[in-house]
């Protein structure tokens, strides 16, 4: 019997230690109300796990953002300052970040996470407390049925139109020269099915037969079975939904098969800086969909990108320039409707963006009314070693290579 | 505790002579904890400390229900994350593909996880010692696989959205009920493993542990014990899994499927005592705590993994009965009088590999 | 469906089978030496990838030279695991304690490599890793073949070791009969200890091999000790040939089921051999004298 007294009365102890423990961290939260305070500013980031390597490009655009802002004087006259927790890749502690980021720390403001996988959980913890939230990363489907109302895209496109300038070249070809048969490997991630799924139907009503469809779970590592598929079919075109570890396995894995496409696409990696080494430099005439170029013609991006080669050494890429467009975005609304609180703040500040164009750095932005963004993506590919946009053809910075030369 | 040991009765008898100033002790004890648990939504600082409080009593609920087959039995079984995950995963399916009620769905996955572990336990059951946990770990694995594979049916590694109970609640009104809803379950699941210490179908399983052969010898249908009572912790487990996706709105493979969970509970019963009562619940303050925090505190490193590696490599090498018997060896150390405590290690408890030696060692209780 | 596809992934399937084979030789060691399932092994796989991951990257010499440093590393890290942690257990409660011992070991690898190198996924790019050889008309990536190349020597010098050798003699005699053992002369313990220090010896070959051409990540050794358990469980427990032999058909019917079920579901042979193995024939298919009871 004192086996079990004496263990209440420790359990007794311990949920005080526990209490002691849970209030002294709940102690500790910022003040966020504070007027004349920096505007703080909540993100969970996926900085180590499957979506590293883009967590990180995230990371640095959102921190060249906040850089650039505060030399230039702040939002409202206030520095803004960010408070970056890293979920690793995971959607549980997604929420438990974005919780805590709004409830203990009181957070002025969030951005969003990456990848669609994460956005759609956080996005409910930013409803739930009624906040704005501007992504940068969810472009698929599924992001946009859930019924947000607080949700905005902070890029041109949503994942299934990403191909669409590839789709219309591609039919405008002559029939002799088309491709006939087309493989597809994809992602189990909403984003990366999506741009894969996206072409191939636009294929597949242009009459490309589609001789390997695979999915493949976020952390396959080996892609020799999958290689060994697209091989034997010999299909004139690969596209690969892919994020970006899975990209360069996959497409060594077709190298070490010596499997030579006409034509090849692979979302996301290659615009990534460190692709080219990863995959050998065997990069020549790889097709990637992108929302943005450093070359743009648009005065903020000059700025931009001029800042963050100042900053970081190289210029930005894809990732890092969706997250300062989070930030234009979320610093258009602020500045017009003049606030950034918790609160009714943040429903002034979703209903300023339901109906207003704010310019950024891949162009003017709008939103439909669940968050979709209103524009294309554009294509680029590695020519001559260098990846260059494509198409369309009005802002192309080269030819269009096809069929696509040996790896 | 069933009166199994009887080392010394005068000191037995000494123990029952403080039987009343105990009960009260207990009793003020027991209101004392019910009380502090009840009214957590009420001081607790601000809605995640709330929503982190229910992350650790779902821990408990869990490492609980672990207990029905870990503490009776000895069996440790490191794939419980499997019907966590079942449960969650049965829940979300029959509200989103059959459209039931939320609660409905709940109690009903919680029946379907519990009849799915029959032929599991069936398996599983068959073997001893080493199998056996490799099997409660390649159900684990294999669950994964199979929900991150079956996309059509389960979402596939983009998750499953299920959809809310309340769904006119804000967020903290939405925590503090599941609170409530946690602490039911708790509370139940407590009763359960309590009538089950008390019954006659407890002795036989706590036989099989101490000895299973001996156990058979005396006429203790083992198989079909061990078989009910791996069911039981499996319904207890879905429901705690059926639960926590209600709560916490998005199911992913990779989480639900995912092995620390099991080790989690692992961890939290034998880290408060696997034998007792409150030993699981105590295991899950503390650790879910402890992981809590230090997610908060570090969560941008592996900081956690690691604590939890070495906590559970000096709960295995240094105190195996957990901290309960740990504690009260040493409170013993100081009151000599009150030593009426079974002087049995989970060593021996566990203990199931005698073949290899036919004469290994000497059982406190006989 | 064509012949030539069915070749090349029976290709893949035994340069996999071998490396699977080294890895459950290693785990067949412990179970046979201690009754211990080292649930760490294939977290000491991952470890010695990553060691050869990072000593690429910062010498630039082949990862392969990294054996040099590994293997003896790792052996005696083994023969300290046995004598100051696994050894410690209390006797009756060994298998299960060292069960979760080795599972908290695991852990706490794979947290520190979490720590060091964070969860970023690592691959080492070689000159060679997309380079093949065309044999048949299948093809032989190089990389694959260094990995099935030191499998195989490294099974062989194994069997070399555990035939001719006293060494090997004496482990045998502690793994058939331990009390027997010490009674001729044996010193059981100090075997015991250089034995799981050679179990461990085939996670850093292994683990070197797996990084020519693979993709690393902390977590990632879930995904081979499901493999391996099930590969062990179905050899029969304590047996190495019959490990070996499991791994082959396992590891080839692995690679032929993902043409037609894709490489998720494929997967699942190995868990389904292993609860077939469990009801139809507990005690393994190939030897598994010592698996009656475990």
């Amino acid at each position: 019997m004192s086996t079990k007294t004496t263990s209440i009365i420790r359990i007794g102890a311990l949920l005080g230690a526990a209490t002691l423990a849970l209030t002294a961290c709940g102690g500790d939260g910022d003040s966020g109300g504070d007027e004349d305070g920096p505007i703080t500013i909540g993100v969970s980031l996926p900085l180590t796990g499957d979506f590293a390597e883009p967590g990180k490009g995230v990371q640095r655009g959102y921190e060249a953002w906040a850089a650039d802002v505060n030399d230039a004087g702040g939002l409202l006259g206030r520095k803004v300052e960010l408070k970056i927790l890293d979920d690793q890749s995971n959607a549980d502690r997604v929420v438990a970040d974005y919780e805590s980021l709004i409830a203990q720390d009181e957070v002025d403001l969030v951005f969003g996470p990456f990848s669609t996988r994460l956005v759609v959980p956080a996005a409910r913890v930013a409803d739930e407390y009624g906040m704005l939230f501007v992504e940068p990363a969810g472009a698929a489907p599924e992001v946009f049925e859930q019924g947000f109302d607080n949700l905005f895209y902070a890029a041109p496109a949503v994942a299934d139109d990403h191909y669409n300038y590839l789709a219309e070249w591609i039919e405008a070809l002559p029939a002799d020269k088309r491709p006939k048969t087309a493989a597809y490997a994809a992602m189990d991630d909403p984003f990366a099915m999506g741009t894969a799924y996206g072409l191939k139907d636009k294929m597949e009503a242009a009459g490309v037969k589609t001789v390997v469809d695979e999915k493949y779970p976020p952390n396959t590592t080996d892609f020799s079975s999958i290689a060994a598929k697209i091989e034997s079919s010999n299909a004139d075109m690969v596209v690969g939904g892919t994020q970006y570890q899975d990209a360069v396995n996959l497409i060594v894995a077709l190298q070490q098969l010596d499997y030579q496409p006409k034509l090849a696409a692979f979302s996301t990696a290659p615009t990534n800086p460190e692709f080219p080494e990863a995959i050998g430099a065997k990069t020549e005439g790889i097709l990637s969909p992108t929302g943005y170029t450093e070359q743009a013609a648009i005065p903020t991006n000059k700025e931009f990108v001029a800042s963050y080669t100042e900053r970081n050494g190289t210029p930005p890429g894809e990732d890092e320039a969706n997250a300062y467009t989070t930030g234009q975005v979320v610093a258009a609304a602020v500045e017009a409707v003049g606030c950034a609180e918790q609160g009714d703040c943040q429903k002034e500040l979703i209903d300023w963006l339901r109906d207003n164009e704010v310019d950024t750095v891949v162009g003017p932005l709008s939103w439909d009314e669940a968050g979709r963004p209103q524009g294309a993506h554009m294509i680029q590919q590695y020519v001559d070693g260098q990846i260059k946009i494509v198409l369309p053809e009005d802002v192309k910075e080269a030819d269009i290579v096809f069929p696509k030369p040996a790896w | 505790m069933p009166s199994v040991s009887k080392p010394s009765a005068s000191k037995a008898d000494a123990s029952r002579a403080r039987v009343s100033r105990t009960l009260v002790a207990k009793a003020l004890a027991f209101a004392a904890c019910a009380t502090a648990l009840l009214t957590f939504p009420g001081w607790a600082a601000n809605p995640y400390i709330l929503s982190a409080g229910i992350v650790v009593l779902s821990y408990a609920v869990l490492s609980t229900s672990w207990n029905f087959v870990g503490g009776f039995t000895g069996y440790i079984s490191l794939g419980h994350a499997a019907f966590f995950g079942l449960g969650a995963y049965g829940t979300a399916l029959l509200i989103t593909r059959l459209e039931m009620p939320s609660f409905v769905a709940w109690a009903l996955a919680g029946v379907g996880v519990a009849l799915f572990a029959v032929p599991v336990g069936w398996a599983a059951l068959r073997v001893r010692g080493a199998s056996f946990v490799i099997v409660s770990i390649a159900l684990v694995l294999i669950m994964l696989l199979v929900f991150q594979s079956w996309s059509s049916l389960t979402g596939g590694s983009n998750g499953l959205v299920v959809p809310r109970p309340f769904p006119d609640m804000l967020r903290p009104q939405h925590h503090e009920t599941f609170f409530y809803l946690f602490v039911a379950l708790l509370a139940v699941t407590l009763l359960a493993w309590w009538l089950i210490d008390r019954s006659r179908f407890g002795m036989g399983l706590k036989a099989i542990r101490e000895d299973e052969d001996k156990a058979e010898a005396l006429g203790v249908p083992t198989y079909a014990y061990k078989l009910v009572v791996y069911v039981v912790s499996a319904f207890f487990t879905a429901l705690g899994g059926g639960m926590y996706a209600l709560w916490f709105g998005d199911l992913d493979p990779v989480f639900q499927f995912s092995i620390l969970i099991g080790s989690y509970m692992v961890l939290m019963a034998l880290l408060g005592g696997v034998r007792q009562l409150y030993g699981p619940l105590l295991g899950a303050l503390i650790v879910g705590t402890a992981l809590e925090y230090f997610k908060l505190e570090f969560g941008d490193t592996q900081f956690h993994l690691v604590a939890t590696g070495l906590l559970l490599a000096v709960v295995v090498l240094f105190m195996p009965d957990g901290i309960i018997p740990a504690g009260m060896k040493l409170v013993d150390r100081f009151t000599p009088e009150r030593s009426s405590i079974r002087e049995m290690t989970a060593a021996e408890l566990l203990e199931r590999d005698d073949d290899e030696r036919p004469y290994p060692r000497e059982k406190a209780t006989r | 469906m064509d012949g030539a596809l069915i070749f090349q992934s029976l290709v893949l399937g035994v340069l996999l089978g071998g490396l699977y084979a080294l890895l459950a030789a290693g785990l067949t060691l412990y179970f046979g030496i201690m009754r211990v399932v080292m649930i760490a092994h294939s977290a000491f796989l991952i470890l010695a990838a990553y060691l050869a991951w990072y000593f690429h990257r910062e010498t630039g010499i082949d990862p392969l030279f990294s054996l040099f440093i590994t293997v003896p590393l790792f052996f005696g890290v083994g023969v300290l695991m046995q004598r100051l942690l696994v050894a410690r257990l209390r006797p009756v409660t060994l298998t299960m304690m060292s069960v979760l011992l080795t599972f908290a070991i695991a852990l706490t690898i794979e947290g520190l490599l979490g720590f060091a190198f964070s969860g970023t996924q690592r691959r080492i790019q070689l000159d060679y890793s997309g380079a093949s050889l065309e044999l048949f008309g299948a093809r032989f990536a190089v990389v694959k073949l260094i990995t099935f190349g030191l499998a195989v020597a490294s099974l062989a010098a194994l069997y070399v070791i555990m035939k001719h050798t006293r060494f090997g003699q004496s482990l045998r005699a502690t793994i058939q009969h331990r009390d027997a053992a010490q009674l001729v002369g044996i010193k059981t313990d100090r075997v015991a200890g250089y034995g799981f220090g050679l179990g461990l010896a085939t996670a850093a070959i292994g683990g070197t091999a797996l990084s020519l051409d693979a993709t690393i990540y902390p977590s990632l050794h879930w995904h081979w000790i499901g493999p391996l358990m099930a590969i062990i469980v179905v050899g029969g427990l304590g047996s190495i040939p019959g490990a070996a032999i499991a791994a082959m058909v396992l590891g080839i019917g692995q690679s032929l089921l993902q043409i037609p079920m894709g490489t998720t579901w494929a997967q699942t042979i190995f868990y389904v051999a292993l609860f077939a193995t469990l009801m139809l024939r507990p005690q393994g298919f190939f030897g598994g004298r010592l698996a009656q009871r475990f």
